[in-house]
């Protein structure tokens, strides 16, 4: 089927001198785009970390630490610090109760049909955008929003009830926006656990609940922890869900690290905020990693 | 699992199932009602609907806002395509190909798009192509082609991936046989590289286009006065109002990149990409 392209090729063309590419050279376009457009740019941040903030020019000058003292010194800043990672602690938990019990279904249902329907329920949500399910959520949770309008028409309730702008609106979305990062890692592990440990256990005599958690929960440790891991370091830097289902006081980093870098113009302070952001992220994913090595033994 | 089946036992299988539903049902349920009120005929959001009407997507179709992202998103998501196959598909070839030891760095560095976060990665960008401004005097923060840009950036990771991937699936014999029969390097990769690879290529591209097409975060930073991607409209109408017209919108990207999805897994297992 694909012969037939290469054959009407005009034959001049197989004349002409072919390209000479080093082999070495492929990824050199690839590294530039990287270089240039990310590592380069860390690099400045990192420069306008320690600069002097001047409101007049945007040059970074001098060399100080005041912008990472500022953060430390205002408790309004570490208290920013504290809520995200506690929103990204309980995003995690949840994740965690919702996904491992999906992410078994999809790997040891019988039906392949069952079993792909799910798995396409897990991405597809995923590749349709950050906005897109915050509007879902913005729709359903608001005072004039689905839950609410539903409730009042069941009688349930009857005034409407205040969902949006409440840490419960952040965490539903939170954990929706997540959820499938964790369902996908989760089930490429479990599906690596061969069924015959949890039939083993059954067969001595373990009940289902016992074989579960005293089998297959150690023996996927790795990828529980792994989908742990991607889902903290991603609400630790969620951005839509804060801002829209926070509301204006529900303050996170990554909202911060954007309103001082475009609505403030203090580069130093958002460059410091960046770093104290991305610093909070790896200290928490090292001291998880060396806390749970210790309990499971090497991942 | 075909053990004896005891009421505790029972219980289990119905406890994970019910936790299975609720999940499918947090990542369905958001989806589902915004496409559901962008029907309902009322602009205030009632339950039970009094009707329904496809006005709301006329309406949000007659604002500048929603139809000029819609377009910029489209033309974004294109050339980011072109620009990640364009560099990615060839650095794909170096590393499904090689055997040198600094791979695994300059992997990681190609990946490194997908590792730092999008607000960090996006405010970082910012500066330097602010800072490139000031030096040289060429504008290319908010414009479209820094949109281009980071769009190509954060694309990159996905082309490489997915081209890697059927790099590897392919049979290498094909290779090494047309070579042994005396085709150069590029006529190799050409007429039997090129071919076996192209569903990988393929799909590559179409995954850059939807992985570009929903960014919110590196847009955040990038978007300028008239080059405003369509999340970008979504979030900032949400800021104000909710209604069945940004519903309608939310919808017809739901539709776009749905659309895109059933195209890619014609050619390649969705459930691989990841």
């Amino acid at each position: 089927m694909n012969s037939s392209i290469a054959i009407t090729l005009p034959p001049g063309r197989r004349a002409g001198r072919p390209l000479k590419i080093p082999f070495g050279a492929l990824p050199v376009p690839g590294l530039l785009l990287v270089v240039f457009g990310l590592i380069l740019p860390l690099l400045l941040m990192a420069r306008y970390s320690v600069a002097i903030y001047n409101p007049a020019d945007i040059i970074a000058e001098g060399l100080t630490l005041d912008n990472y003292l500022r953060f430390l010194s205002e408790p309004f800043y570490r208290e920013v610090l504290a809520r995200t990672v506690l929103v990204a602690a309980l995003t995690t938990f949840f994740c965690l109760i919702l996904g491992v019990p999906a992410a078994y279904v999809i790997s040891r249902t019988r039906s392949p049909k069952l079993r792909t329907i799910l798995i396409l329920c897990s991405i597809i949500p995923l590749l349709m955008g950050n906005a897109v399910r915050v509007a879902g959520w913005m729709v359903l949770l608001a005072d004039r929003g689905l839950v609410n309008e539903t409730l009042m028409f069941l009688n349930i309730i009857d005034a409407s009830v205040r969902i949006m702008y409440t840490l419960t609106a952040v965490l539903l979305s939170l954990v929706a926006v997540l959820l499938p990062f964790m369902i996908i890692t989760l089930q490429s592990v479990f599906d690596r656990i061969d069924g015959s440990y949890e039939e083993a256990a059954a067969t001595l005599g373990a009940r289902p609940w016992t074989a579960f958690l005293k089998v297959f929960v150690p023996l996927a440790m790795p990828g529980i922890f792994s989908g742990g891991l991607l889902v903290f370091i991603l609400s630790m830097n969620a951005y839509a869900s804060p801002v829209l289902l926070g509301g204006p006081s529900f303050h996170m980093m990554a909202p911060m690290v954007y309103e001082q870098a475009i609505r403030v113009f203090n580069w130093p302070f958002a460059a410091s905020l960046a770093f104290v952001l991305m610093l909070a992220t790896l200290l928490l994913t090292v001291v998880s990693s060396v806390l749970l090595q210790k309990k499971y033994g090497r991942m | 699992m075909r053990a004896l089946v005891r009421s505790g036992d029972r219980f289990f299988h119905l406890a994970i199932a019910a936790i299975a539903a609720l999940a499918f049902l947090e990542l369905i349920l958001p989806l589902a009602s915004v496409v559901w009120v962008s029907f309902f005929e009322n602009k205030i959001i009632n339950f039970p609907p009094k009707g329904y009407t496809l006005d709301w997507y006329w309406n949000a179709w007659s604002m500048p806002r929603f139809r000029d992202g819609f377009l910029v998103s489209l033309q974004v998501g294109v050339a980011a395509t072109l620009i990640s196959m364009l560099v990615g598909v060839p650095a794909a070839i170096f590393l499904a190909r090689t055997r040198f030891w600094g791979r695994e760095v300059i992997q990681t560095v190609l990946l490194g798009p997908l590792i730092v976060p999008g607000i960090v990665a996006g405010s970082a960008l910012f500066m330097f192509l602010i800072e490139f401004e000031v030096f040289t005097g060429v504008q290319v923060a908010q414009t479209f082609a820094g949109l281009c840009l980071g769009h190509s950036l954060i694309a990159l990771p996905w082309t490489i991936r997915l081209v890697t991937a059927s790099l590897v699936g392919m049979n290498q014999q094909l290779e090494e046989a047309a070579s042994t029969m005396g085709a150069r390097p590029f006529t190799v990769f050409r007429r039997v590289t090129l071919p076996a690879i192209r569903p990988g290529i393929i799909a590559g591209g179409l995954f850059a286009f939807v992985i570009s097409f929903v960014d919110l975060e590196k847009s955040l930073f990038l978007v300028g006065p008239g080059t405003t991607t369509l999340p970008i409209a979504i979030v900032n109408y949400l800021e104000w109002s909710i209604d069945p017209t940004i519903a309608a919108v939310a919808t017809v990207q739901i539709a776009a990149i749905a659309l895109v999805m059933i195209i890619t897994d014609r050619f390649f297992n969705l459930t691989r990409a990841f």
